[in-house]
């Protein structure tokens, strides 16, 4: 009971964007006017994982991430309207970027599943325009 | 299992000396150096980018060869299913221009055959600093049977441009343009095969 409360409460702030697990809104770049994703083809996944945050500290060596649990789980690249991917990172992780403006980490990919990870945290979600 | 969401698949390569702005070619805005320093300390493999042209959905996969410009560097597998090279140089820097021709030697090489090449004078926002002529660019464009444009990354002048001219000169020559339209072909070329067959 108790757990499920908990999850719920997690979930809340993003439950106006889900439908039927799936992104109801388009995913555009938070940033410049990259349509991202069309809505319905990421499907909403809990994952913990540390995501570097999109702007480091300068003169820092250490990468600063964020633990960030709501994905937009895309089982194929080429659903994806606009992407670029970094090269590979770690164990064939690669980081998701926009593809016109660059930002990012926006999510990562990960090469041994070919799916990708998109933080609902780090993009917009709107009405197809 | 996954709807396809696109009519047709493209793979394209920006190719050239290392500062003639190819990575700027593939991003509109480049202003906020603050957030790019993480990405760029990585490096970009690849974008994926979607256009409609013909009433087609195409999906243009786009490879940058940045940090690998040296032409013993770049062979058959980096070319490897390409079916559009962009080929960059920079009108300010006249080596630049000069390597366009190793570039294409190296493309002809390693490269298949009917690759859709396009010649590309990057940087013409810096008329000032300018030491390859227009005319010098279409020469040689002229010569090997391609393409040409002067273009600016930074003022975005015919990047847009130089996409969609390659993405349909690459449309245009697709067989049948639908994978679905192929068999039909093959088809009827035995058909014609036969009856060329009976008339022997």
């Amino acid at each position: 009971m108790n757990e499920e409360k908990i999850d719920n409460c997690k979930n809340n702030i993003y439950d106006h964007l889900i439908a039927e697990e799936k992104n109801k809104h388009s995913v555009y770049c938070t940033k410049c006017p990259s349509k991202i994703l069309p809505s319905t083809l990421g499907k909403h996944m809990n994952i913990e994982f540390n995501l570097p945050h999109m702007s480091q500290k300068k003169n820092c060596e250490s990468i600063e991430c964020e633990l960030l649990s709501d994905y937009w789980m895309v089982p194929d690249m080429y659903m994806f309207d606009n992407i670029g991917f970094s090269k590979p990172i770690e164990s064939g992780l690669k980081y998701l970027i926009c593809a016109d403006c660059e930002i990012g980490p926006i999510g990562w990919y990960d090469d041994k599943t070919k799916q990708s990870y998109v933080a609902l945290s780090r993009v917009k979600h709107a009405e197809d325009s | 299992m996954a709807k396809k969401t696109y009519d047709l698949l493209f793979k394209l390569l920006l190719i050239g000396d290392s500062g003639v702005g190819k990575t700027c070619i593939l991003f509109r805005f480049s202003d906020d150096a603050f957030t790019t320093t993480f990405i760029s300390t990585i490096g970009i493999d690849f974008k994926i980018k979607t256009v409609e042209l013909q009433g087609k959905k195409i999906k243009l996969q786009i490879w940058d060869t940045a940090g690998q410009e040296r032409f013993h560097t770049i062979t058959t597998s980096y070319y490897r299913g390409a079916m559009g090279i962009m080929l960059v140089y920079d009108i300010t820097n006249e080596k630049s221009f000069e390597n366009i021709v190793k570039w294409l030697r190296n493309i002809n090489e390693h490269a298949n055959e009917d690759v859709e090449k396009m010649i590309l004078g990057n940087k013409c926002d810096m008329e000032d600093k300018r030491v390859v002529v227009k005319g010098r660019g279409e020469g040689i464009a002229r010569e090997h049977g391609i393409s040409f444009l002067e273009t600016s990354a930074k003022a975005n002048i015919n990047i847009e441009k130089a996409f969609t001219e390659l993405t349909l000169s690459i449309l245009n020559k697709t067989p049948g343009r639908e994978p679905t339209d192929v068999p039909e072909k093959i088809n009827i070329d035995r058909k014609s095969d036969r009856l060329s067959n009976r008339c022997c």
